[in-house]
């Protein structure tokens, strides 16, 4: 893990500027078995410092692939002089955003690195048992990916800390083929918050999971087209996650309010039914740790908890510290950046659909024609919240029971449309942290909700 | 230490820690961004890159690692995590590096930029866009010039040096009229050369006029089979789908490409012709070199229709006994056809102008279901008004198989070039 150089460098910082340096280090190790061939055996590591000066809306910033004190004192001089040179090109003179009070957070986590001979073992584990308990696959692949940040920040201002965010999964993507020859695949993700050993010191543990997952599979070679349409269908947890994250939570990045997304002339306003509360939480859920927690962002400030909707009302935004003086709220810990060479800009950290009072088995009982969706391979969403999700893995609900698994297929809408038609919400909340959001930058994000009876389109053939 | 002295250390300790097989590239690069958000000149962004990557064979096993610690200690690290990697594999002949292919500097674009002319060549697109355009809001613009140098050498004796840079102009817009507004809209040229307004460059000046032409879009009442019009920006992407999905390693190797058997087949229609061509004058920074260590090659993997190649790296190609293909960029050049887009348009009864697709990458079966994004309904053989909350599906294969003509103009934008292609058969649903 990194030491701190950069620490005492505060002193270089140039009045009447705000000023945060940051030194970080990301990680990478990778594994891929396809069908049983080792086809990549990568690590790799990218270690850096970077400074971001803000001189009243015009904003330097500069970065150095070295970590020295003397990396340190050069991206100070160039982030600075860049805010100065930009700034006599631009008309912008905005006053620098107030502190909202100063200190240290403390280190959250370790990082813990395994050697790849255990990577690839786990990886060889896995495949051997795909490979003799389903003879019946036409292809598989098993995947061991991890990546961590480790940041050290100070800010002229605001917060200093030193945080790190572990991840790591597993992925295992199956292939089989329908009885006309066409080819079906499913893919799960395990791991989560942390490094190998957390997870994966027992690969059985991971057996019945791999075992749904072969059963959807084999569901799904059976699998009918949908019927397309308008249709009331109840989204599992995860599809909930990629609606909280795609299609609400992008429209609420107050970079994309001002830029003309929907959730500008939306605040204040009903845009979900009252059944429908989203937050995009920090670092805790429901009295535990959230997938990716979110302690102390890039500008320094210190992450609490952004609601975003309250009893089907658009309450907030997420914000850096510049749109949160514009809109009139508090910036809560989102202005983050992937790399050392990479800008903070607003993400999302942990965002999700809180869960209401029905059981997942009242929600699809309640349905006499419709679809039950649980997973997506992929999901996009535009500024006015129109969304588009491709289902990987559902079945048909016919008079409240499951029936058919589904082929492939695509669910659109706009969000604040979609989400008054909510009228069903589980108790309970599946989460997934695997991902990436990309928007200038890859992020590592966590979204999650509830199961959620709706009315959606969905595409057929 | 200049980038020479450092490819000559880690040679020296790649040739001390390790006694077989290896590849490796050091590099160094520069970045100068000029981010605008909603037009105006938010953040200047430098980056100072360094780099260096390493592939190490023990016998028939690899590892590589990779990592910007370019210091001796950072590249003994960096070599020791190579090796360790590549004891922890199998076996596996089927790995290997190119053969020697000799010695050679590549330079290309720019290597000494003119920053004043570049920003105010942003600076003009911004005045011309909220000129002409004054319904656009450029939401966000990226300027960059990006500079680097690289050396790659191999045990068989390869060394390449590559030199390079190149401005890069892009926008994120979209469209209001009061309390209309439009989805977002992306574009973006590469250039070497500054004597081009950016407006009238690559498909901006198209997309600020689709843009502000889409702010009372509608949606498709029911659902037809009709011709779909893909523009050069989603032909592109259509036809990086159907090299992922038919022809590339993994779906090769593993056997589910639905073109595993017909390299010399017709499988598209045949006034198609795709190539790869980084040697071809409109695209600005082309492959020089793949990743395993061929000098790059032009090809052809579509041509009038006929399947020509799978396009495998050298690892596919021992994997599966098929030629290897020397090239592993994207520099995509698609043959124009001979009618005009206008004459395209006129000769569509019922169908849509795709200028994007929200959807993800099919499954292997080739079926695609997605979101139209910025298009606009053919009723006709005219334009009948921008859409929204529009569905297409297809299948890829099918899609290609069927083309109903390609455009005789084409865009170039720097990195490709792609005419508009029209395709029928696609299934277009509203509410």
């Amino acid at each position: 893990m990194l030491h701190d150089v950069i620490g005492n460098k505060i002193s270089l910082f140039s009045d009447g500027v705000q000023t945060v340096l940051r030194g970080q280090e990301n990680r990478n190790r990778r594994v891929v078995l396809l069908k049983g061939n080792l086809v990549q055996n990568s690590r790799s590591e990218a270690r850096g410092i970077n400074a971001r000066v803000n001189d009243h809306g015009t904003f330097g910033f500069a970065s150095i692939a070295e970590y020295t004190p003397e990396a340190a004192e050069k991206v100070i001089r160039a982030a600075t002089e860049n805010a100065g040179a930009l700034r006599r090109h631009s008309g912008r003179n905005v006053p620098l955003p107030p502190s909202k009070g100063t200190g240290t957070i403390p280190l959250n986590a370790a990082i813990t690195d395994a050697p790849q001979k255990e990577l690839i073992a786990l990886c060889r584990t896995i495949d051997g048992y795909i490979e003799t308990t389903y003879p019946d696959l036409t292809s598989r692949t098993v995947v061991y990916s991890e990546d961590s940040q480790d940041r050290i920040v100070c800010a002229s201002d605001a917060f200093c800390g030193h945080l790190v965010t572990p991840r790591c999964y597993v992925y295992v993507m199956m292939s089989a083929e329908t009885k006309d020859g066409v080819p079906v695949e499913l893919f799960k993700a395990f791991g989560g918050f942390g490094s190998f050993y957390d997870h994966f010191q027992e690969p059985e543990k991971l057996y019945p999971g791999i075992d749904l997952l072969h059963k959807q599979l084999m569901d799904k070679k059976e699998g009918v087209y949908a019927e397309a349409g308008y249709r009331t269908v109840v989204l599992g947890g995860l599809m909930g996650g990629m609606l909280a994250h795609e299609a609400v939570g992008h429209t609420v990045e107050a970079d994309l309010v001002r830029g003309g997304s929907v959730a500008g002339p939306n605040l204040h306003r009903r845009v979900g039914s009252e059944l429908v509360n989203m937050v995009d939480f920090a670092h805790s859920y429901a009295g535990g740790a959230a997938p990716l927690p979110v302690f102390l962002d890039d500008e320094g400030t210190k992450a609490e908890d952004a609601v975003l909707i309250s009893g089907g009302i658009l309450t907030g935004y997420m914000n850096d510290r510049e749109s949160a003086e514009e809109y009139g709220m508090t910036p809560a810990g989102n202005a983050r950046g992937w790399t050392f060479s990479d800008e903070p800009i607003i993400r999302m950290r942990n965002t999700c659909i809180l869960p209401g009072k029905n059981t997942v088995e009242e929600l699809i009982a309640s349905v006499d024609d419709g679809y039950y969706l649980i997973n997506s391979g992929n999901g996009e969403a535009d500024l006015t919240g129109e969304f588009m999700f491709g289902v990987t893995c559902g079945y048909e609900i016919k008079n409240g029971k499951l029936g058919r698994a589904l082929l492939d297929t695509t669910v659109t809408g706009v969000a604040f449309e979609m989400l008054k038609t909510v009228d069903m919400v589980s108790d309970t909340v599946e989460w997934s942290s695997s991902g990436f959001c990309g928007k200038k930058q890859p992020m590592a994000v966590g979204m999650g909700g509830p199961h959620m009876r709706c009315k959606i389109m969905i595409g057929g053939r | 230490m200049t980038l020479k002295a450092t490819a000559e250390m880690m040679d020296r300790i790649l040739r001390e820690e390790t006694p077989g097989k290896y590849s490796y590239t050091v590099s160094e690069s520069e970045k100068q961004e000029l981010n605008i958000e909603n037009g105006e000149f938010k953040l200047l962004r430098t980056v100072f890159g360094s780099g260096a990557s390493a592939r190490v064979f023990l016998g028939t096993k690899t590892g590589s690692a990779s990592g910007n610690d370019i210091t001796e200690e950072g590249l003994r690290k960096l070599v020791g995590e190579a090796t360790a990697a590549a004891e922890s594999a199998g076996e596996d002949p089927c790995h290997d590096i190119a053969p020697n292919q000799g010695k050679d500097v590549f330079i290309q674009g720019v290597t000494e930029p003119d920053m004043d002319r570049f920003i105010e060549r942003i600076r003009e697109f911004l005045d011309t866009a909220a000129k002409e355009y004054p319904k656009v809001r450029i939401m966000y613009a990226m300027g960059s010039f990006d500079r680097w140098n690289r050396i790659t050498r191999n045990t068989n004796g390869t060394e390449f040096e590559f030199h390079g840079g190149r401005y890069s102009f892009s926008v994120e817009i979209c469209a209001s009229d009061g309390e209309k507004t439009t989805g977002l809209d992306y574009t973006g040229v590469i250039t070497a050369k500054l004597d081009t307004p950016f407006m009238e460059t690559g498909d901006l000046r198209r997309h600020l006029e689709d843009i502000t032409n889409s702010i009372d879009a509608k949606p498709i009442e029911g659902k037809f089979e009709g011709t779909v019009i893909l523009t050069p920006g989603s032909a592109a992407n259509f036809i990086e789908m159907l090299v992922n999905n038919y022809i590339s390693d993994g779906v090769i190797i593993n056997g589910t490409s639905q073109w595993l058997d017909k390299v010399g087949e017709q499988v598209a229609g045949e006034q198609l012709t795709v190539s790869l061509n980084p040697y071809d004058e409109r695209i600005v920074i082309g492959e020089r070199a793949t990743g395993s260590g061929f000098r790059t090659e032009d090809v052809t993997l579509i041509d009038k229709g006929v399947l020509k190649t799978h396009r495998l790296s050298l690892y596919g190609s021992n994997k599966t006994g098929r030629p290897v293909v020397k090239n592993t960029g994207f520099d995509l050049v698609v043959g124009n056809g001979e009618k005009t887009l206008a004459e395209l348009i006129a000769s569509v009864d019922r169908g849509l102008i795709l200028g994007g697709f929200s959807g993800g990458q099919p499954g292997a079966n080739g079926e695609f279901s997605g979101v139209a994004k910025n298009s606009f309904l053919i009723e006709k053989g005219k334009i009948a008004g921008a859409v929204t909350e529009t569905m297409v599906n297809g299948n890829l294969g099918e899609a290609f198989r069927r083309i109903r003509g390609i455009s005789r103009e084409v865009l170039c934008d720097g990195g490709s070039v792609v005419p508009w292609i029209a395709v029928d058969g696609i299934v277009i649903s509203g509410k």
